[in-house]
């Protein structure tokens, strides 16, 4: 079969699909033949900003899922900044050029190639009122990037994500793909306020200067959005929060009060 | 609303076809860039301009103002597709009766111009036009990086090839498939329930 019947293939089963997994069988079984090991396809739209139908798809390894998530990599994936920024497709080796790495940025990026992830080509997808979503394909270390395949695998991605969102908008809103009863704990505007500015390492007195309440009320809030999550840290509330899609990366970016 | 201009009744609309032309050559030349001719200095127009081309056009309700507009060629005779990209095609560019392709999807630059509601009037349109002449696919050329915002329409979209670089960019052709839930999709969308077509003096499609 040559790569356009496999792309032809892909997107007739995709627009088929009505469950995540089914489809993340079929993306799965595409990009291999492709030659690539894994695939991510992330949309994280804030709901701080406006209620959106959320998506988080990956076959990466569970070891790599673990270190994103316990260290907190999300804030810091410049693979992320770098798809807010550009239009086009990129492999992980152009970052550093797209980017001007922080050293946490680097450590991201070590820490991918460490868990045994050796490239990745990167699909931005830009949809107007819809944020910015993430396509990635990447190998196994050692695995060489199927460079002859990136202009298919870019409709393969674009097609995927349309499947994936219309998937989503069949289920609530806040499922992100888990079963109805594990919806994300709900937080109060002003809990989410407090949360995003502490999120900006703003301390408590900042915060409360900033919303016009007393350091009290802020602490109160914290204290609260925390208990509701049954977290023990601050950065893990902000994780947490982070993760359910209350927030995206960029409402943590001093991007001016909302 | 919007107005189906063809050559029958073409002659009604000359300035608002002035106007479509010259927000053309904003739009596509002096934003986007593209590399395509320009006539006078001030008009967009290419060679499938012809009597044998429908446009949808957008307006104001007097017909004075051009909001927005879409090409359409039949795919029986010369059109972009199967004249300059064919190659895009992996099985051979679609022909038939029922295939048309659409090209020049453009809405007025104006800064007073909202441009979400004229491009989901102008979708409406030729769904609704589609239905109405027997239209079952329009085939499209399309950069890579507007493929998105096309499959975000909510239409079934068919690649007719893997896209390839065309003047440093990455482009593909696509074949959109219409059929009345199309319509239904799309009203649903656009929160509309009425036609949006207006149909008062066209004589039959080329």
């Amino acid at each position: 079969m040559s790569l356009f019947d496999d792309v032809q293939q892909f997107v007739r089963e995709a627009n088929r699909v009505t469950e995540f997994d089914e489809l993340s069988r079929l993306l799965d079984g595409t990009i291999r033949e492709f030659g690539f090991d894994y695939f991510a396809l992330v949309h994280h739209s804030s709901v701080y900003k406006k209620r959106q139908a959320l998506l988080s798809l990956h076959d990466f390894p569970d070891s790599w899922e673990n270190i994103f998530r316990d260290r907190g990599y999300f804030f810091d994936d410049p693979v992320l900044v770098a798809c807010e920024k550009y239009a086009t497709p990129f492999v992980w080796t152009d970052v550093p050029q797209l980017v001007s790495l922080t050293p946490r940025q680097r450590e991201v990026l070590d820490a991918a190639t460490e868990a045994g992830l050796g490239g990745g080509y990167t699909i931005p997808i830009h949809i107007p009122g819809e944020g910015t979503a993430v396509c990635t394909f990447s190998t196994r270390i050692g695995r060489e990037l199927p460079k002859a395949t990136f202009p298919a695998a870019q409709y393969v991605g674009c097609f995927a994500f349309e499947a994936a969102r219309r998937v989503a908008s069949r289920k609530a809103p806040a499922s992100l793909g888990l079963p109805r009863e594990q919806t994300p704990p709900r937080l109060t505007r002003r809990q989410l306020d407090c949360v995003v500015l502490a999120g900006r390492g703003k301390s408590d007195r900042d915060v409360a200067q900033i919303l016009g309440i007393s350091d009290q009320t802020v602490h109160h809030h914290i204290e609260e959005a925390k208990r509701r999550y049954d977290v023990a840290t601050r950065m893990q509330l902000v994780v947490r929060v982070l993760f359910d899609n209350h927030v995206v990366f960029a409402d943590l970016l001093d991007r001016g009060i909302p | 609303m919007v107005d189906v201009i063809t050559s029958n009744n073409r002659y009604k609309y000359a300035p608002l076809l002035d106007q479509m032309h010259r927000d053309r050559k904003t739009v596509f030349v002096d934003r986007l860039k593209w590399d395509i001719p320009v006539v006078d200095g001030q008009f967009e127009i290419d060679q499938f301009d012809t009597n044998a081309a429908i446009y949808l056009v957008a307006t104001d309700p007097k017909r004075q103002r051009h909001l927005g507009s879409i090409r359409l060629m039949p795919s029986t005779g010369s059109h972009l597709l199967g004249d300059v990209f064919p190659h895009l095609c992996e099985k051979g560019v679609p022909v038939g009766d029922d295939i048309w392709e659409v090209t020049r999807l453009c809405t007025a630059p104006a800064p007073d111009i909202d441009p979400r509601p004229i491009r989901g009037k102008l979708l409406m349109a030729l769904c609704e036009f589609g239905l109405l002449y027997g239209i079952t696919t329009f085939t499209c050329v399309t950069h890579v990086q507007m493929l998105s915002t096309l499959l975000a329409v909510g239409w079934e979209c068919e690649p007719l090839g893997v896209p390839q670089p065309v003047a440093g960019d990455m482009v593909g052709a696509l074949a959109i498939k219409i059929s009345p839930s199309t319509l239904q999709m799309l009203r649903q969308r656009m929160a509309s329930r009425v036609p949006v077509l207006q149909l008062s003096d066209v004589a039959e499609a080329a």
